[in-house]
């Protein structure tokens, strides 16, 4: 009978203990330390790998080259959706349970620079692996890339490439047409396309930013040098060479080549399911691309787009930018490091994930498995893909194809996205919309950019 | 007896208390004191951890961060896609209240009313309530695609020429996501009315269809006042929904085209995680957070003078 009487040193007593309960709960989410530890073997043990980049079967086949070097060490791969895998990455670095691994890019929400405090530095790793004249034997836009106040923050493993467009070179003989290579001879291929209830050039223009290299070539074919000139600060981005090529991404919408409703679409899934079942005969993506010519990993692909098993393999080719600003400028690649493997500095097992990071980006059973896989190329000089041991859908047409963008990629002068800042890259996706769904001028939409550009490095 | 151990036991409390007449604490409290103190510790600590966040410039994971004062609050009043969030959000609240208010209501009634199979109907009600956006939305995608089923049935019956790509026009794409929170919310509503309308007392009922009343006269006179609480309800809690906006846009349209379906929300996840400016995320939050405070206030304070004046 005596419990419903309160004593009020009993409350203060209980409002002590909660409030320490409180606190030490706060403490323990919030603080973040690292716990001390030796980093484990480098050996042996479990590591957990994130990454938007690549598909699971590729990991899987990386990982599987990666054991047999090291048997003992198994690495537990995650792949995150690129639209949500910086939201993921912060609080899972942030607390003391975040992946041993993690992949970063060349720059934007999810760059080596943003992720820099939570890695540790893998110089003396790479160092050792490769000697004191490492840099000389890497892909150096990767060097520049991952290097963060004179700490190497990640083992850059990935190059990938974009610039070119990629056909379906089974509906292109199937209504006996030609890659087109200026602006008229697109506009009648789609027209051939779209009468035969076809779409033509797809692409989506709603989120990431794939117009991005779409604007980049148009730049190219009107002035090559503009566009890194703009990203480098040495010219503005309200550069009329800018605002004629943002006119031309509304004339490839008007003239018919570019599909209708391109702002509503996603390149991940839309465009590429659209593509690879054979609904739209051309796409604008990158280098990672070329993976869909691998029989095996098109056919998962395809399985991955819920389509029946028999539907039939398309036959992927590349194809070179169209000259639509007809000036005679050849088509361009522009090639970056499109990711590298950090090491969690608070990982409990830091030497085993120091092991895998720097294996897969600088050893040269790493780097064919991650270039045999077509999905990327190798970050490490000499290393070009085993086309003997890859399966192609059609190999006689698709393989010298590949191997020229291989070729040409290495003379790549331009960088895909190393430069551009989140913000930027917003601005350029708003600005390809505002051309696609409004009546504003491509000079004014190129103030935008350039304001939005400002604002940013404000 | 009973008035000695009546006295007695008064005679206690006002001892214990301290002060005389006034009335017992309530029993529970110790109980609830430590989920209480976490709980409402936590919210008001991330609360306002978000406020001082909001002050500040940082990246959201650097070490570096740069109190900047009220330069985040000046710098949303001058941005253009803020206010186009907040008339998306306000369009949003004015469509979707009403017509789920409106259907939710009419669903009720013939409900109520003598109907076969009843329960299924009421679960088929329901079953968009309890379907995850993750799960739906890629449906949506498909149903409004340039060659999707939307457009397939326009073609199939003859209605080709308004076939259009919908989730690229702006206005299109934002009354697709008004249509999808309705498809979604309107159970919810249907349920609370079914609820209310079933506290309608039958007698009123009985009178008015006796006096003549049509079923039209009987709803606006009699069911509509008679769940005016829940209408309120509803009414608050679809502006604060409105302001959390974030699943349905950011699946199905992610806020595009041009920013036609931004909603706070969306906004907030862009610029914290997607520009990693955390500072600036965190003060559209703590406006966001007022916004929905003071909505709710507004439509309480609002109704409470009607129901005073009704009196």
């Amino acid at each position: 009978m005596k419990f419903p009487a309160i004593r009020l040193r009993r409350t203060a007593v209980a409002a002590v203990a909660g409030a320490a309960i409180l606190a030490v709960t706060l403490t323990g989410c919030g603080a973040g330390q690292a716990a001390s530890n030796d980093g484990g073997s480098a050996t042996k043990g479990t590591i957990n790998w994130w990454s938007w980049t690549p598909t699971n079967d590729v990991a899987a086949g990386e990982i599987a080259a990666f054991n047999k070097e090291y048997p003992n060490i198994k690495v537990i791969y995650k792949k995150v959706p690129i639209e949500n895998y910086a939201a993921s990455l912060k609080p899972a670095l942030a607390s003391n349970d975040g992946p041993d691994v993690y992949t970063v890019y060349n720059s934007g929400a999810y760059s080596a620079e943003v992720f820099a405090p939570y890695a540790t530095d893998l110089t003396s790793n790479v160092k050792k692996m490769l000697g004191s004249d490492w840099k000389s034997k890497v892909y150096d836009g990767g060097v520049k890339a991952f290097t963060v106040d004179g700490r190497l923050v990640a083992a850059q493993y990935a190059k990938a490439g974009a610039g070119m467009m990629w056909i379906n070179q089974g509906l292109f003989d199937k209504y006996n047409l030609k890659p087109p290579t200026t602006l008229d001879e697109w506009v009648n291929v789609c027209k051939t396309f779209r009468a035969n209830g076809l779409g033509c050039f797809r692409e989506g223009v709603a989120s990431s930013g794939f117009a991005t290299d779409t604007l980049h070539s148009i730049v190219d074919s009107f002035k090559p040098g503009v566009w890194a000139d703009v990203v480098s600060g040495k010219s503005k981005w309200s550069n009329p060479t800018v605002a004629e090529s943002l006119e031309m991404l509304r004339t490839l919408s008007k003239d018919g080549i570019l599909d209708e409703g391109a702002v509503g679409l996603q390149q991940y899934p839309d465009v590429n399911n659209d593509f690879l079942v054979g609904k739209v005969p051309m796409i604008q993506m990158g280098t990672w691309y070329q993976q869909n010519a691998s029989l095996p990993t098109l056919t998962a692909a395809l399985e991955g787009a819920g389509v029946p098993a028999d539907t039939p393999k398309i036959t992927l080719m590349p194809m070179p930018f169209p000259d639509v600003a007809g000036k005679g400028n050849p088509a361009t690649l522009f090639a970056d490091v499109d990711a590298g493997n950090s090491v969690n500095a608070k990982s409990k097992k830091l030497n085993a994930a120091t092991t895998f990071a720097v294996w897969l980006g600088h050893s040269k059973a790493g780097q064919q498995a991650v270039t045999n896989s077509l999905d990327s190329l190798a970050t490490l000089n000499g290393i070009t893909p085993q086309w003997d041991k890859i399966q192609l859908v059609n190999p006689e047409l698709q393989r010298p194809a590949l191997e020229k963008v291989t070729a040409d990629l290495n003379t790549a002068t331009e960088s895909r996205a190393f430069g551009i800042s989140a913000e930027v890259s917003q601005a350029i996706i708003d600005a390809c919309q505002a051309m696609l769904t409004s009546d504003k001028s491509g000079a004014d939409v190129a103030k935008d950019i350039q304001a939005a550009a400002e604002t940013a490095k404000k | 007896m009973t008035m000695t151990a009546s006295r007695k036991a008064g005679l206690t409390s006002e001892r214990r208390s301290g002060r005389p007449g006034r009335l017992r604490r309530p029993a529970g409290l110790p109980w609830i004191l430590p989920a209480m103190i976490v709980s409402v510790g936590l919210l008001y600590y991330c609360i306002v951890y978000t406020g001082y966040i909001s002050t500040l410039d940082w990246d959201g994971a650097s070490p570096l961060q740069r109190p900047v004062g009220a330069d985040n609050f000046a710098r949303m009043l001058g941005d253009t896609v803020f206010w186009r969030a907040l008339g998306n959000t306000a369009a949003f609240f004015v469509v979707t209240l009403v017509v789920q208010v409106a259907l939710g209501i009419l669903l009720a009634c013939l409900l109520h009313s003598r109907l076969y199979l009843k329960t299924f109907h009421k679960v088929l009600i329901f079953v968009p309530v309890v379907l995850a956006t993750a799960t739906t939305a890629p449906v949506f995608r498909e149903m409004y695609a340039p060659d999707g089923t939307v457009n397939g049935v326009l073609h199939a019956v003859g209605l080709g020429d308004l076939a259009q790509p919908w989730l690229a026009n702006g206005t299109s794409a934002l009354i697709i996501v008004m249509s999808v929170q309705i498809w979604q919310s309107t159970g919810v509503v249907f349920v609370l009315y079914y609820a209310a309308i079933g506290q309608i007392d039958t007698e009123v009922l009985e009178a008015a269809r006796l006096d003549g009343a049509a079923n039209w006269r009987i709803i606006r006179s009699i069911v509509w006042p008679g769940v005016r609480g829940t209408t309120i309800a509803i009414a608050i809690l679809t502006a604060i929904g409105s302001l959390k906006t974030f699943d349905i846009p950011f699946l199905v349209t992610g806020g595009g085209p041009s920013y036609a379906t931004e909603f706070l929300g969306t906004m907030i996840y862009r610029v914290s995680i997607t520009f990693s400016q955390a500072g600036y995320g965190a003060a559209i939050s703590v406006v966001l957070l007022l916004l929905a405070v003071g909505t709710a206030i507004i439509i309480r304070v609002s109704s409470t003078r009607k129901e005073n004046t009704d009196v």
